[in-house]
Formats: C-alpha cells, structure tokens, sequence
C-alpha cells in the first residue's frame, strides 16, 4: 500500500465511492426485486388460508384464492362485516404483523381497559376475515387470523371454523418463534388434526381431553399450548371475532 | 498469475486441511443455527460462499486503493452490500427458505469466516486468487454444514431433504427421533465429533502439547 492512500483527500474520496456504488447496487436490487417479494408474501398468506380452508391447491394460487375465497373486512366492536370494492383497498394493505402499530387504525389494549389474554398489546378496529365457499355459493368454512404471544414471541395463524360459526375445522401457525421439536410442534399436522371437530370455546390441556371442547396439548411445550389456548380464547371472544361469530350463528352470511 | 498447483490448494485447502470451522473455529453461530435440516444448511452453504467470493473479489480489486485506516469499514461496506442482495434474491426467488433462514442470512454479515478471509487473504493477493480462496473457504464451511445438517436431519427428523428415509414411531413407523438432534446444542457436539475425527485422520492438525 502507498503511503499516499492515507491521506484524508484520498480516505474520504474512496469512502464516498465506495458507499455511492453499494447503495446503488443495493437499492437497484431492493427496487427491482420488491414487486416479486410482495407476490410472494401475499401468496404465502393465500397459500395459509387456503390450507386452514381444506382446499387443495393445484394451480395457481392466487387463482384459487379469488375464485374459493371471499375477504370480508370485519368490525371488530361491532361483528358487522363488508366486502367488494369499497373495502378492498383496506383488505388489500392490511398486514398481519405491521398494521396493529398504525395508530390511525388501531388501539392498545391497555387503554381501552380489555384483558391482554393473548399478549399482542395492540389490535386493530377492523380485521379481515375469509369466507370459503361452497360450490353452491354457501358458506363453507370461516377462516379467521389469529396471533398471540407463545413462548417466545408471537404466533401467526389462522383458525377456520365451520359455516356453524361453533366448530373448528382446522387451526394453522405460518409464522412463529417456538422451539423446533417441541413448541415448534404447533405446525404438526398430527397436533392440528385434533382440533378438527371439536367446539368452542377451546380449552387446552395437559393430556387426557375428555369432550369436544378440550385439546391435548403438546408434551414439553406447556407455554407454547397455554399461549395458543389463550390465541384462540383472545380471537374467538367477545374482544376478538366474538360478536362477528354471534353473527355468523344468526345467520348474516347466508 | 498464479500456477494451477497454488490455484488447487487455495481452492481446496480450505476443505479439509485447513477448514475455517475445524480449525480455525470460524463461523461456529450459523453453524448451530441452520443445520437443523440439510435444505436449510445447502442454502446456507451457497449463500455464504458466494458472499465470501464475491466480496474478497471486491477487496482485492480496491485492495491498493484502501487507506488502511478505515479498511475494515470498507470491508465490512462491501461485505454487507453482498449479504443484502442476496437476501434480497432469495427473499425474491426461495421465500420459504428465505423465511426459514430468517435473520441467519443477515447474520452472514458478521460470519466471522467472511471477514477473516478478507483481512487475511484478499487484502493482500490479487482478484483471481482471492476469489478462489473465498470458494474455497466456502467449500470448507459447507462440508462441515452439510455433514452436521445430514447427522441431524436424518437422525433428528427421519428424513432428509424433507424426504422420509427412517420412518418415524409418530407417523406408524419403527424409529423415534433423537429430540436433542433438532435442538442447537447437538451441533456443538457433531462439530466436535467432526474435528475429533478430522484431527485423528490428520495428525498436524493436533496442537503441541504446551
């Protein structure tokens, strides 16, 4: 090295090079790549709310998801539901993760005195919903998002329910923290297979579930089945989709 | 330019004789971390390697050109433009990997075996052979990747690649999976049975007795 590169002139000249050539290439690849990262996040959440519906993809998925699937934007105050063009755009840049933080339409619960059961802090007024429907135009199943917080940090998921708005049909976790082996077991179709049938509310527990509204849960993993028994308790109740469901079982979907 | 015979020990050195991992005990973090399956651990393995080619490449192109005051900044620049691309690309064309790899693709940042080899090597060789000493560090890391990732997905799950191999007690078969194969720590333990092994086969490895 020549001892004319140690200069400050010639430091600061290759410093500034250096970072404009990184932060072009890096935005380029950001920018470019951006619309593909999207589809695919969105098709994986499709993908999610397809597999709690049951409905086998073959094909495109995103195909399927607009021709079996029909989103509803739900009040969570009031269980009223709206769906088509003039809430679409809401549907469309609702995020599971992101959008409880934005304070235009969200809230903690804290403050408006509700029971952190679920340990998400902040919810969102409104939330969607997925319908599936038969091929007759009639409710299949409701697939509604869930999260809570598990062992580690919060589980993503979707419980869907039967058109009764009573019984479960499937429960699936996309996203979560939990300890491969043992928390991580939520994912298990074994472990998800149990919930079909049976009814709300759920209450999970230790081993031995005596009626349809008891869940065994995961051996060496208490936490994690304490945290999803409250998910669901959170989600299904008179906070979450609770007045949605009530609803739901007089009938407002048919 | 350099003779084939100094091009093959660069390249390959670094896999056995000279393995960033087993001897060096470079790169002992992601090691523990995506091995649990060997898809993640393969995706892994390419990622890291083009990372630590690619940016002993750069550095060695720039090498006269860096004043040695800032050149682990510069460094680290170059190092962590690479790791965001490749995020990016996988983010883009392997989303459920990339959602598995999850923070660790990140984490190549700081793999200790990037950097190492460019302060080590590429700072003071020219392009062609820094690049091939970063292949070959790569190739040194995924051996050892790729075996512990083999051991605990075959022992720890039945299956590799996500293909059943040894079917489990859970699913009606024969065999119950080795709960702690799943967990981190076990690839502490193939690590160490891995340099174990390594030092048995080659003697000079072995540290003098002080």
């Amino acid at each position: 090295m020549s001892s004319n590169n140690e200069s400050i002139g010639k430091t600061l000249s290759v410093v500034v090079a250096l970072c404009l050539v990184c932060a072009i290439i890096v935005s380029f690849a950001s920018v470019q790549l951006r619309p593909l990262q999207q589809a695919n996040k969105t098709q994986d959440i499709q993908k999610n709310i397809l597999a709690a519906a049951g409905i086998d993809v073959s094909g495109s998925v995103s195909e399927t998801f607009k021709a079996k699937i029909e989103t509803r934007l739900v009040n969570m105050e009031t269980g009223e539901s709206q769906t088509g063009e003039a809430v679409q755009a809401k549907i469309d840049a609702f995020d599971f993760e992101k959008s409880k933080f934005d304070q235009k339409i969200s809230f903690a619960l804290k403050a408006e005195g509700i029971k952190d059961i679920a340990g998400i802090q902040r919810m969102t007024h409104e939330s969607p919903a997925y319908i599936s429907k038969k091929a007759d135009g009639s409710t299949d199943a409701i697939i509604l998002p869930i999260q809570g917080y598990g062992l580690w940090g919060i589980m993503y998921g979707f419980l869907a329910l039967e058109s009764d708005g009573e019984t479960i049909k499937d429960i699936n976790f996309y996203k979560h923290g939990e300890t491969p082996g043992l928390g991580g077991e939520i994912q298990n179709p074994q472990w998800t297979a149990k919930w079909g049938g049976k009814e709300l509310p759920i209450d999970v527990v230790k081993s031995g579930a005596k009626n349809d509204h008891q869940i065994d849960g995961l051996s060496g993993a208490t936490l994690t089945s304490n945290g999803v028994d409250h998910t669901v308790d959170f989600w299904t109740g008179e906070n979450g989709f609770g007045p949605f469901l009530a609803r739901v079982r007089e009938g407002a979907l048919k | 330019m350099a003779d084939t015979k100094e091009m093959k020990s660069v390249l390959f050195g670094p896999v056995l004789a000279n393995n960033p991992i087993a001897l060096q005990v470079l790169g002992i973090c992601s090691a523990l971390a995506v091995t649990s399956s060997l898809k993640n651990a393969l995706i892994m393995s390419i990622a890291l390697t083009l990372v630590t080619a690619f940016s002993s490449f750069f550095i060695s192109i720039i090498r006269n050109q860096i004043p040695s005051s800032v050149r682990i900044i510069v460094q680290m620049t170059i190092i962590a433009s690479l790791v965001i691309v490749v995020d990016q690309v996988l983010q883009a064309f392997s989303y459920a990997t990339a959602k598995e790899l999850s923070v660790f693709v990140g984490l190549i940042i700081t793999n200790c075996i990037v950097m190492g080899r460019a302060e080590a090597y590429a700072m003071k060789s020219p392009p062609v052979m820094s690049f091939l000493d970063g292949i070959g560090n790569g190739l040194g890391y995924s051996v050892v990747l790729l075996t512990v990732g083999f051991i605990r997905e075959l022992f720890g799950k039945g299956s590799l690649f996500g293909v059943e191999i040894i079917p489990l007690v859970q699913d009606g078969g024969w065999y119950q999976p080795m709960g702690l194969l799943i967990l981190p720590p076990s690839a502490f333990f193939i690590i160490g049975l891995f340099i174990w092994v390594l030092r048995t086969y080659k003697k000079d490895q072995v540290e003098a007795k002080g």
